[in-house]
């Protein structure tokens, strides 16, 4: 049986090893490794509670500022702190433009060169102006001998697309994708004030208090997205699910434990009612007829077994108290073990749309799409497309509040921290379900803890044995020369890795990493 | 042909490629000389001679260690774009987050361009050491990987408050440092801010391939042209400072302009060019949001800085005691 390792796993956020065993030409056995950690939860211990926003931001500079959103959120409960509706509507502004950036920088940037075989460009003979400035800029690469960073590559295969005419389009929407995700986030800067890491996000609300043509700003560029989302990116991804890539989309590759989790999120109305994306989740995916259960997230535990961190049975985040262990038996991740009533689950834009019962996904799913790499980015396209909607209806209803009289964006009566307290703060960025939990003590930050999307996806084998949803999605995957695992990378980006985030530490003694060293 | 002259030839077909003529670029260069405080006359000579003569692209050396890739988000929002900046201006060898390879053959290509050398290294993310074992990549620690590039490299850049000077992992078990500390006597350029501000990172790209040396630098390593003046200084705000109106409610709209010193602002103890540079083309920066600055372009970011929203940190307290004394001067002609 021949064993692979892939490290690092490139065109994703974060450090990432995958390690898989061959047997037959398909994809035997795998583990995920996470191979970095800061412990930015040990250095929240003790700062002011107020602080962990703007820190947890850093987590992740790709998906920046989604875990401000979940950190405030954490805050506002434990301060008792009630957000104001126009606090809430410029946070799902920023975090609107954060999707409308960042979902199309996940299939042209991280995930489209997996695809395409990009050199067949030299074979388009069409007459198109720009697309032949793009076939003069990659021969020009080849005929310099300096293709870097295109290549080196794995080597396309049977799935790839090699149809010039298709791929040169593939490349220039490549290129107008960099200049509109560019757009994008000068958009949440708006409010944000700048990107990566907004600034605006409080507990208790946010800091920009808007004018009105800051509002007439943010709408016009949001026509120029929304142009592109309808016009290029989803054709984009419905043509290739579709067309060139119906063959692995039917093959199912990459589906994994079919469970699915999505805490809901996106207020759409002052009350809370109506949401962009549902709560829900889903065991064991029937896709002719979906069961969706309420989710109760006290049914989440963390297991350590088989990451770098001192024994611990599984525990509720709220309780979460590791200390590293870089010598344990058995580990093979600074990534932790979330389950869900003890089961792995697969959280991002494939669970929300399916938890949502999404009509167009549903349709694709009729068409042969089967819940794997190829439905997560069709996933990814449809969701950003409710995003963009959504942000209209937002810019419409700030507009309303805020030229009444009265309007307020920050609670500015539970500012101070409590004496003590705890709350929980949920969110459902780009990359899936999030989760903060915070406990204060003496005003001070006694315990914090994030169980976060890429935890869910990338996570190590629980108590039990059982894979992560990584690790399960990448058995049968055809690898039939061991020196190209191309499916391998298909599938993890497929999910949009972002392993900064799903590597956190807590070290209550300040001097426990002293004491493994001398070990 | 000097080095420089190759280089500016490039940067010329990279502006010539989105569609500035001769003329225009000259005037251009002009406007840029004046930035980068070269003889205006010298510079746009030297570029109009190098045109018209093909050359090989610079090699790039981008690392991640303990970061957050915001620092390579940043990069992507730079002037000139960055598919330019990768596609036409540089030969970037390896990336994590850019790059086609995977696996042994993203490695291959790291090794084998340091065995090369002469290229620029760029370095984004902490150094952990608590324990090497903190961040590995490709099997090695990260630590090893710089030590190894930077004895090879031609220029060295660090980008971001984690690679700079620790940043907030500085704060963390694993104790990150900036790579100046693992490297002694290595002349470092120092790109903090949490993240790089793409105009610091692009700039300097743009200085280095134009004249080919590193851009003056400050005592700790920053580029003065970016990082000669406090924020304060120059924020708008600084009327509000010296009047003593302080914010102290997001809703009031008649504090919207107010300072931000009782909300944890750091400008006056910060040196960077936000202020002016502004973030996003432009759009806003921090302050701007009604959100204090942080700090991030300082060595002290974050232990020194905390609690970020409250004047009640050791650097709030200095700033608010030196305003009571006199010693932040008040803006002239205001």
């Amino acid at each position: 049986m021949a064993k692979i390792t892939i490290d690092p796993i490139t065109r994703i956020e974060g450090h990432l090893k995958i390690e898989v065993e061959l047997e037959d030409g398909k994809v035997k056995n795998a583990w995920s490794s996470g191979t970095m950690a800061r412990g930015f939860e040990a250095l929240l211990k003790g700062k002011d509670p107020r602080d962990a926003p703007f820190i947890t931001s850093r987590f992740c500079g790709v998906c920046y500022s989604v875990h401000q959103l979940a950190s405030a959120r954490a805050l506002d409960a434990a301060f008792g702190a009630n957000v104001p509706w126009g606090g809430t509507l410029l946070r799902n502004l920023v975090m609107g433009a954060q999707y409308i950036y960042d979902h199309p920088l996940h299939f042209y940037q991280l995930s489209a060169l997996d695809y395409i075989d990009i050199m067949a460009i030299a074979k388009y003979n069409g007459k198109d102006k720009d697309l032949l400035a793009v076939k003069d800029k990659i021969v020009g690469l080849v005929t310099a001998k300096d293709t870097y960073p295109l290549t080196p590559r794995y080597e396309p295969d049977a799935f790839s697309v090699n149809d010039p005419d298709i791929v040169i389009m593939a490349v220039k929407h490549y290129i107008d994708a960099l200049k509109m995700h560019l757009a994008a986030r000068n958009m949440g800067a708006i409010w944000g004030g700048r990107t990566p890491h907004y600034q605006n996000i409080v507990v208790g609300g946010v800091t920009s208090y808007p004018d009105i043509n800051q509002v007439a700003r943010f709408r016009t560029m949001l026509d120029e997205q929304a142009k592109f989302i309808n016009e290029v990116y989803i054709p984009d991804v419905l043509l290739f699910g579709t067309g060139p890539l119906l063959p692995l989309a039917k093959a199912g590759i990459g589906g994994g434990h079919y469970n699915y989790l999505s805490y809901g999120d996106f207020q759409l109305d002052a009350e809370g009612k109506k949401l962009v994306f549902p709560a829900g989740v889903i065991t064991g995916l029937n896709p002719a007829n979906i069961k969706v259960d309420p989710v109760d997230t006290n049914k989440i535990t963390e297991s350590v077994k088989h990451a770098w961190y001192k024994e611990n049975k599984p525990v509720h985040p709220y309780n979460g108290e590791q200390v590293f262990n870089l010598d344990k038996k058995g580990a093979y991740s600074f990534v932790k073990a979330p389950r869900y009533e003890g089961k792995p689950m697969e959280v991002g834009p494939l669970a929300r749309m399916l938890v949502a019962k999404n009509p167009t996904l549903l349709d694709l799913v009729g068409k042969g799409v089967k819940p794997g790499a190829v439905a997560r980015h069709a996933a990814r396209a449809i969701e950003t497309k409710l995003v963009v909607d959504a942000c209209y209806k937002w810019c419409d209803d700030l507009l309303a509040a805020m030229t009444k009289p009265g309007f307020k964006i920050h609670d500015t009566e539970h500012w101070e921290p409590p004496s003590s307290g705890m709350g929980a703060g949920f969110s459902e960025p780009p990359r899936g379900a999030l989760g903060h939990w915070i406990k204060v003590k003496d005003k001070k930050i006694a315990n914090y803890q994030c169980v976060v999307p890429s935890t869910w996806n990338a996570s190590p084998r629980c108590e039990n044995g059982v894979r992560g949803q990584y690790e399960e999605a990448l058995i049968g995957a055809p690898v039939p020369d061991p020196k190209n695992p191309i499916n391998v990378v298909r599938v993890i980006r497929s999910f949009d890795p972002c392993l900064a985030c799903a590597v956190h530490i807590i070290d209550p003694k300040t001097n426990e990493i002293r004491k493994f060293i001398i070990e | 042909m000097k080095e420089y002259d190759v280089l500016s030839k490039k940067l010329t077909k990279v502006v010539e490629s989105h569609g500035i003529n001769r003329r225009d670029f000259l005037k251009y260069c002009a406007a840029t000389a004046a930035v980068l405080g070269l003889s205006e006359l010298e510079f746009t000579t030297r570029v109009a001679q190098a045109m018209g003569t093909a050359s090989k692209k610079p090699p790039v050396l981008w690392l991640e260690g303990q970061s957050c890739t915001g620092c390579t988000i940043s990069l992507t929002q730079s002037y000139p774009p960055v598919a330019s900046i990768i596609l036409d201006t540089i030969s970037l060898r390896h990336h994590g987050t850019i790059m086609a390879a995977a696996g042994d053959l993203a490695e291959k290509v790291l090794h084998d361009t340091v065995k090369e050398g002469g290229f620029v290294l760029i370095v984004e993310g902490s150094i952990p050491t608590a324990d090497d074992r903190f961040c590995v990549v490709g099997g090695k620690p990260f630590k090893k990987t710089i030590e190894e590039a930077a004895a090879k490299a031609a220029a060295i850049i660090a980008v971001g408050a984690c690679a700079t000077y620790g940043g907030i992992p500085a704060a963390t078990p694993s104790k990150g440092v900036g790579i100046g500390k693992i490297l002694p006597g290595k002349t470092i350029i120092n790109l903090p801010t949490c993240p790089v501000h793409h105009d610091h990172l692009s700039g300097t790209i743009l200085y280095f391939l134009t004249t080919g040396k590193a851009p003056a630098l400050d005592k700790i390593g920053r580029p003065v042209m970016y990082f000669g003046e406090s924020i304060h200084d120059n924020c708008r705000r600084r009327g509000q400072f010296d009047a003593g109106k302080f914010l102290t409610d997001w809703n009031d709209p008649k504090q919207k302009e107010w300072c931000l010193i009782q909300k944890g602002c750091k400008g006056p103890m910060t040196y960077a060019d936000c202020a002016i540079r502004r973030w996003n083309a432009g759009i806003n920066f921090c302050i701007d949001c009604g959100s204090p600055c942080q700090g991030c372009a300082e060595p002290g970011f974050y232990a020194d800085m905390t609690p970020l929203y409250t004047a009640e940190s050791e650097i709030s307290k200095k700033i608010l005691a030196m305003r009571e004394s006199g010693l932040i001067p008040k803006k002239e002609n205001t």
